[in-house]
């Protein structure tokens, strides 16, 4: 910046302006995290840390509240979405950078991120119309027939396919995450310089073990954290699943049980919490989340930026 | 099988499955849009935008009020977003140039921009709903603003990154100050690019709903007031799908149908000018 240019007084004002304008973006962070505090200090001083994220209690008449059925059901939905998501999302980076014929990468690519541009009420609403009928008749019926017996896995399986469940509201999730899992891929491995692969193509390697042991070991610092990027943005994704989990603040270990995440209970129960320390403890709940994606994104934040600079050398 | 063979034949499992994976993809995006067009042309009537609702289980009505209120929120989001999204883009593109603190706020937004929208719900009903009393339109409007002012911070900061600085220096050359450098130059250069980054962030707040449900909440009524409670699309969507009326359903679907329409064609005009000016 040149030194001269800043006596101007207009010029002064304008940096200060422009300055101000900026540091909003860190006076909101730290105003959400003071807010989301102070509203939540009534929960906070009643259920403590530990207990209040080890309790599995939500009972609005007896007044005491935990957050772990809200956590529980947010990381098992969020995981669950990412093994449906992560393969799906390889695949169609693979296809997009090696094998499509050049004509298609351009509109193949843009046609997976309008996925991402679709408002996530709308993925609720289809869900809960259009996907969740399709899940209980036809595909949750079927799953159960298969794995229902076998042991273990057949825990997963148990109870009446109802549609509305947790599996229906990680299939919407995943494929809601899909784009930027596979957006992120992508350009990671078009970053994979060609010299590398022509190597591996000339000492007979096929496509798929350039793939495999070239473009994958090469870009894998940019996919973690496109994955992580996915896991950040599932977590904390409401309108997509508030139609389709059903509100059931209990453990459950079947995919076909209603449950009840973070996002849910806050979009159901926030407008209906009668008594301070309802609302005070969905204030609480809503600070757990915060912290919980304000990490995981800046984990994900860490890995791209670390994957900026090794490609950029 | 010998070696070859094997090797042969797994690399086209994994390359047939990756095939599959990318029409899956499509598959998903066209069953979802076709859905939502076949539905929603169905229930398309022109009393829908003209209407305001109808007293529930009654036949008829429309959602004039919705139609209206979401426009208003996401305007005024927009005029509060956007200011404040340009001139901190510039102070990090400008005046912090290559300094840590313009590095930090640009993780920060970075991070901002995929924090879950019903915590920053929650925020504005702490701020600005509750020590006022009742939800008010303008709650909504700040509540998008919040999560737009990243978005704009973020695409004006690359933007403007991208004008050469022989530009500037240009005009430095000729004795301007940094403001008017700026304002005159580097603005004028950077303008497609900062009106792209304006649509994906109005594309981005126009389908938010989640941040709305406590802010500026629902009206069966149509107003103007931004300072009660204002309907919007979104919130009414949600509403009317998860009520028990067939024509409620109906109505869910064409506005679902609308917003959808209104995001992608912002969506893809904010792409199309991207490649058209910077490829």
């Amino acid at each position: 910046m040149p030194r001269t240019a800043k006596k101007n007084p207009v010029d002064n004002i304008f940096s200060l302006v422009t300055a101000a304008a900026s540091f909003s973006v860190i006076i909101l962070i730290i105003g959400i995290l003071y807010v989301l505090l102070s509203e939540s200090s009534l929960a906070i001083g009643k259920f403590g840390i530990w207990k209040f994220l080890s309790s599995t209690d939500w009972d609005p008449v007896k007044e005491s509240f935990g957050a772990l059925t809200n956590v529980y059901g947010t990381a098992f939905t969020t995981l669950l979405s990412l093994v449906i998501a992560i393969p799906v999302a390889i695949g169609i980076a693979i296809f997009v950078t090696e094998i499509s014929p050049n004509f298609l990468k351009g509109p193949i690519g843009a046609a997976i991120e309008l996925l991402a541009a679709i408002p996530s009420i709308i993925y609720g609403m289809w869900g809960l119309f259009t996907l969740s009928p399709i899940m209980s008749n036809h595909i949750e019926p079927f799953l159960k027939k298969i794995f229902g017996s076998v042991p273990l896995v057949g825990i997963l399986f148990q109870g009446t396919p109802m549609g509305i469940d947790i599996l229906t509201a990680s299939v919407i999730l995943s494929i809601m995450i899909i784009p930027f899992t596979a957006s992120i891929s992508r350009d990671s491995f078009n970053l994979t310089p060609s010299v590398v692969k022509e190597s591996a193509y000339a000492i007979g390697a096929t496509k798929w073990e350039v793939v495999k042991n070239v473009v994958i070991p090469y870009s894998k610092l940019g996919v973690f954290g496109g994955i992580v990027l996915s896991l950040g943005r599932a977590l904390g994704e409401t309108m997509a699943v508030a139609f389709v989990l059903g509100n059931n603040h209990r453990i459950t270990t079947s995919l076909f049980d209603a449950a009840a995440t973070i996002t849910v209970t806050l979009a159901n129960e926030f407008t209906e919490a009668d008594t301070d320390i309802y609302l005070s403890s969905l204030f609480y709940l809503a600070l757990v989340l915060f912290v919980m994606s304000f990490i995981t994104l800046a984990i994900a934040k860490f890995f791209l930026l670390r994957a900026e600079k090794k490609y950029s050398r | 099988m010998t070696r070859e063979q094997i090797r042969k034949t797994e690399g086209f499992i994994a390359l047939t499955l990756s095939t599959l994976a990318a029409f899956m993809g499509l598959f998903w995006l066209v069953f979802i849009l076709g859905d939502v067009l076949v539905h929603g042309i169905k229930a398309l009537k022109l009393s829908l935008f003209l209407n305001d609702p109808a007293p529930p289980g009654v036949e008829g009505g429309g959602l004039r009020n919705a139609f209206v209120g979401q426009l208003l929120i996401t305007v005024c989001a927009t005029l509060i977003g956007v200011p404040v999204g340009v001139l901190g883009g510039t102070f990090l593109a400008e005046y912090a140039r290559g300094r840590g603190i313009a590095r930090i706020i640009s993780i920060l937004s970075d991070i901002m921009v995929s924090v879950p929208s019903i915590v920053i719900g929650t925020f504005i009903y702490a701020v600005l709903v509750r020590p006022i009393g009742h939800f008010s339109g303008w709650a909504g409007a700040v509540a998008l603003s919040i999560i737009m002012i990243p978005v704009v911070l973020r695409t004006t900061e690359d933007m403007l990154s991208l004008v050469p600085w022989t530009l500037r220096e240009a005009a430095f050359a000729l004795g301007a100050p940094y403001y008017k450098v700026i304002t005159q130059v580097v603005y004028r250069g950077a303008a497609t690019g900062i009106l792209t980054g304006i649509l994906l962030s109005i594309a981005r707040v126009a389908g938010e709903t989640a941040p709305l449900l406590f802010t500026s909440f629902n009206n069966s009524f149509f107003s103007l007031d931004m300072k009660q409670p204002v309907a919007s699309l979104t919130v009414t969507i949600f509403q009317y799908a998860m009520g028990p009326y067939d024509n409620w359903h109906a109505q869910a679907w064409a506005a679902a149908f609308v917003i959808t329409v209104f995001i992608l064609l912002l969506t893809i005009t904010g792409r199309l000018i991207i490649r058209w000016r910077y490829k």
